[in-house]
């Protein structure tokens, strides 16, 4: 019995071949790295913009809600909120939080040669003026 | 003067452990960030509004670029075949246009001609719950 016998087996150190691992690693990283790419967190402009049915916007109400429409002007589109208009949405943004009655809604409407940032702003604009519900409509669907 | 004598036995020994970490590191980074790309999402510049809340999945996503084109799953549709989607897309929920959402990721840059066009569309399919995603803000 001389198992222990084997020169050269206490001494022999375990060799990892690291070469073709760190190749594969590299590759793997410069693939990752120039294929990622960041993009900008989306979020929903609103979940209560509903799409108001046209049978539904002609019934008859005590209170109109707010209706901001997005028209072409005489300098370009405006927001057309009753009889006035406003270029900016800090400015409707803060007539429309001047309203009382704020639980039955506001409306938009934009053209359709409107820009839709303006449509998304006015929609904006009302929430953040607190309005319980906010309605799209689009124009044929009065 | 026995300078050079000592380095002839010696061998290079370079540690490549941290080196290593490093690399393992970064990988494991840019395989975790690198997100599987969207083929419902197509590169379209939305408004850069705050929003009212993160964005949910919705069962129908329709972009609309600046050109006016309706797409869906990274294919052109007409508003024919956006209406046949549509319908294949209520057939999946019985029909009930309630359980339905459809997310409008449509570009600033455009007009609003062919999101009038969509959102007509889904009215006279009684799907209402729609939302319209923005980029957030800061």
């Amino acid at each position: 019995m001389k198992l222990t016998s084997r020169s050269g087996r206490h001494s022999s150190k375990i060799e990892l071949q690291m070469t073709s691992m760190i190749d594969c690693v590299f590759l793997l990283l410069i693939f990752f790295m120039v294929t990622s790419s960041f993009q900008k967190a989306e979020r929903e402009l609103d979940p209560a913009v509903k799409v108001e049915r046209p049978s539904l916007a002609q019934g008859p109400k005590d209170l109109a809600p707010a209706i901001v429409e997005v028209v072409r002007g005489a300098a370009g589109f405006v927001y057309k909120l009753g009889g006035r208009e406003f270029v900016s949405t800090d400015e409707l943004t803060t007539v429309l939080s001047q309203f009382d009655n704020k639980l039955d809604g506001a409306i938009v409407r934009a053209a359709d040669d409107a820009p839709f940032s303006m449509a998304a702003a006015a929609i904006q604009a009302c929430k953040t003026a607190r309005f319980a519900n906010v309605s799209y409509v689009p124009p044929g669907a009065k | 003067m026995r300078l050079a004598k000592r380095s002839h036995g010696n061998k290079l020994d370079v540690n490549m452990t941290p080196m290593i970490d490093v690399t393992f590191l970064l990988l494991i980074f840019f395989m975790t960030v690198n997100q599987v790309s969207n083929v419902n999402k197509t590169q379209v510049s939305l408004p850069q509004l705050k929003g009212s809340q993160d964005q949910s999945e919705g069962n129908l996503t329709i972009n609309v670029n600046q050109a006016g084109e309706i797409i869906v799953s990274a294919n052109t549709v007409t508003l024919p075949q956006l209406i046949s989607l549509l319908n294949g897309e209520l057939n999946k929920v019985q029909r009930d246009a309630g359980r339905l959402l459809v997310v409008v990721r449509a570009d600033q840059r455009g007009t609003c001609r062919t999101v009038n066009e969509v959102i007509s569309t889904l009215v006279k399919l009684d799907i209402t719950r729609v939302r319209i995603a923005v980029e957030s803000a800061p």
